[in-house]
């Protein structure tokens, strides 16, 4: 994917850089939020990581700025610690995603990852989301896996729909938290860890191949068989 | 002898109460001269008119005597009260004086001020006589007049009347200007003090109270509700700065040694790599700490209610339960649930959650492996009322207060993990919900009891 970074403290854009292109994309680094405009207005990005305060022009007037210019590509909005309220004035100025600062590179690597493959937003006409010999029928609630019926809890539904809908990409805990159930912080309790155990125990157990992987430092991806990463 | 600049003495002049009363005796006076001239005018008019009575009917009385008698009554009535009221002058009809104490010549007919020369007192030996004069039938010239003095001592005793009132009501105006200047500028001198009392550092200052329960009163309750909120707040972070160094370094100490006895003793790509690992787990550790005590700040310092609506509490229990339930079971704990259906409150919904989970994770956190947890919502007084109930060691009554605070932890419970921060954002968030949040003995254990307010609790 070709991405931009605005960034202005070198150290972390350099940081964000290196670590992306090593995982193959393309980076571009703007230092200010002027040149970050420019730049994503210009060119053909798929993702666009913007750092929350900028000189010249903070990462809020830029993204309104871009978005009023109808420019729709995904935005990672990065932010200071601890800022209750930045991410919802972050929604609101048109980012698609945030990630508060500091962070660990799996977590942003996969945030990327998620916003570049995001479907297009005609979701309307799937009603069925499939991977491998695993079906989701969102329109009647159902889960069949080949061609067995699969008994889900509300919730675990809700997890099996987010993970195939970014079926072979990373999504970490922290980006399950935010997603399905909404929390906005980060509880000490395994919650996430036991719905995936008991999602895995569902789909996976009994089956001859495994869908549900476990991402070693980074969180959890649902891919089909001989599909690799 | 000239007071100093700051002397306190000074500002009963410039006090605005005095200004006020300065300007109350100014309109005082005014409004005196006023009356006193209406007043005047008025008696003016009246008592000319008696005089002028006086003179018509004394004129007309001697006019109606015989010509003959005329001069002879005139200097009867002369001699007999040589100093007016009346004064007198006939002449014949060739204008001679016949009789009479006006020593004037013969006037034209008609009413006439006349300047009369006395020999008893009076201003400079003149008095100013009203005079009538009238011709009559054998043409001869009658004039009676008479003197102002009964009108003048009227007049005087009116403006005497006046310039006592007068000054009397502006000296009072003044006088209660600088008594209600001396005590507005004493009970604002007790402000003031207080004030100076707290920038000089003494933060539980108070401004008194007279217990009147005037003006002064409300705007020193005021002030005292400010002054605690600000002390409050300045507790709170003077609290946060000494929790932040106490409890922050010693977790930055172990990282630090952790750090040189790799750098000193690690001697493989996997000893260095597991010596990293640790030291990341350690900073994000440290960085949760961080961020929690940022989220509790900025919950505590929000403006109320902002971004408030309707939650409908038995659902968000269900869920919450829904979530929880796998994970006590994963566990090996009974999850016992009795939610009410149906029970709202007026809230953030966000917090409410991390509210509800950090009560359900301090319950797992700080009771042995197997302890069941209770979880109720129910009616309550006000909206609502939910527990979290557990059969663990509980809480002694004494320290139960204490555990809302920041970095809090029991003796009993310093080897758990946790950052000690998990029930001050409950205190921080019940607090901004107006949720009465209260300890309780559950025989054994702990059992946390919310009391929410209604979707209109004020």
């Amino acid at each position: 994917m070709k991405l931009l970074v605005v960034e202005d403290d070198a150290e972390t854009a350099a940081y964000v850089a290196r670590g992306l292109r090593e995982q193959g994309h393309v980076v571009d680094v703007a230092g200010d939020g002027r040149d970050g405009l420019f730049h994503a207005a210009e060119g053909g990005y798929d993702v666009l990581v913007v750092d929350r305060m900028l000189p010249r022009l903070d990462g809020l007037g830029l993204l309104r700025a871009l978005r009023a210019a109808g420019v729709r590509t995904p935005v990672l909005m990065l932010t200071a610690l601890g800022e209750v309220d930045a991410r919802v004035e972050g929604i609101e100025a048109g980012a698609d995603d945030y990630l508060g600062k500091p962070f660990a590179f799996a977590e942003l690597a996969a945030r990327v990852g998620a916003l570049g493959r995001r479907p297009p937003l005609v979701e309307g006409a799937t009603t069925t989301l499939r991977l491998a010999d695993l079906e989701m029928d969102l329109l009647r609630r159902e889960v069949r896996r080949a061609g067995r019926v699969i008994d889900l809890q509300p919730r675990e539904f809700r997890l099996l729909e987010y993970l195939l809908r970014h079926a072979g990409e990373v999504v970490t805990r922290t980006m399950l938290l935010e997603q399905v159930w909404e929390y906005h912080f980060d509880p000490q309790t395994s919650v996430v860890e036991t719905h995936i155990s008991r999602l895995r125990g569902k789909i996976d157990r009994g089956f001859d191949s495994e869908l549900l992987h476990t991402v070693r430092g980074a969180g959890y991806s649902l891919r089909a068989p001989g599909g690799g990463h | 002898m000239r007071a100093p600049r700051n002397a306190p003495a000074a500002p009963l002049l410039r006090s605005a109460a005095f200004r006020l009363g300065a300007l109350q005796a100014l309109l005082f006076a005014l409004t005196a001269l006023v009356l006193f001239a209406v007043t005047w005018w008025a008696v003016r008019g009246y008592a000319e008119g008696q005089l002028r009575n006086a003179i018509t009917d004394e004129a007309g009385e001697m006019a109606a005597l015989a010509p003959a008698t005329i001069a002879g009554e005139i200097a009867r009535q002369t001699a007999a009260t040589p100093q007016g009221p009346f004064y007198y002058a006939y002449y014949d009809a060739d204008g001679r004086l016949r009789s009479g104490d006006l020593p004037v010549p013969v006037p034209a007919p008609g009413w006439a001020a006349l300047q009369v020369r006395t020999l008893a007192r009076d201003h400079d030996g003149h008095t100013e006589v009203l005079a009538l004069s009238q011709r009559l039938g054998n043409g001869g010239t009658l004039v009676v007049g008479r003197d102002r003095r009964s009108a003048d001592a009227l007049n005087d005793l009116l403006q005497g009347a006046f310039l006592w009132a007068g000054a009397a009501a502006v000296l009072l105006a003044l006088l209660g200007g600088a008594l209600a200047a001396r005590s507005y500028v004493a009970r604002m001198q007790t402000v003031a003090a207080s004030a100076a009392r707290i920038v000089a550092g003494d933060l539980g200052a108070r401004v008194p109270r007279s217990g009147r329960g005037d003006e002064f009163d409300l705007l020193a309750e005021a002030l005292n509700a400010m002054l605690a909120r600000i002390q409050s707040l300045m507790e709170g972070m003077r609290q946060v700065s000494n929790d932040i160094a106490h409890d922050l370094r010693t977790p930055l100490a172990h990282l630090r040694q952790r750090l040189e006895a790799a750098a000193r003793e690690a001697d493989s790509v996997d000893a260095f790599r597991g010596a990293i690992e640790r030291a990341l787990a350690d900073v994000d550790g440290v960085l949760a700490t961080f961020a929690a005590l940022l989220r509790i700040a900025q919950i505590e310092s929000r403006q109320r209610r902002a971004g408030f609506a309707t939650v409908d509490l038995s659902a968000l229990l269900n869920t919450l339960t829904e979530d929880y339930r796998p994970v006590l079971e994963d566990l090996g704990r009974r999850f016992d649930v009795a939610i009410a259906p149906g029970l709202r409150t007026h809230g953030d919904r966000a917090l409410l959650t991390q509210l509800l989970v950090n009560l359900i994770e301090n319950a797992l956190r700080h009771t042995p492996a197997g302890t069941p947890i209770a979880l109720r919502l129910e009616a309550g007084p006000r909206a609502a009322v939910m527990s979290v109930a557990d059969a663990g060691p509980g809480i002694p009554p004494p320290e139960r207060a204490r555990v809302l605070g920041r970095f809090v932890r029991l003796d009993a419970a310093r080897s758990t993990p946790g950052s000690g921060l998990g029930l001050a954002l409950v205190a921080a968030v019940a607090d901004l919900h107006g949720i009465a949040l209260t300890f309780e003995d559950n025989h054994p254990g702990l059992r946390v009891r919310l009391d929410f307010p209604g979707e209109d609790a004020a």
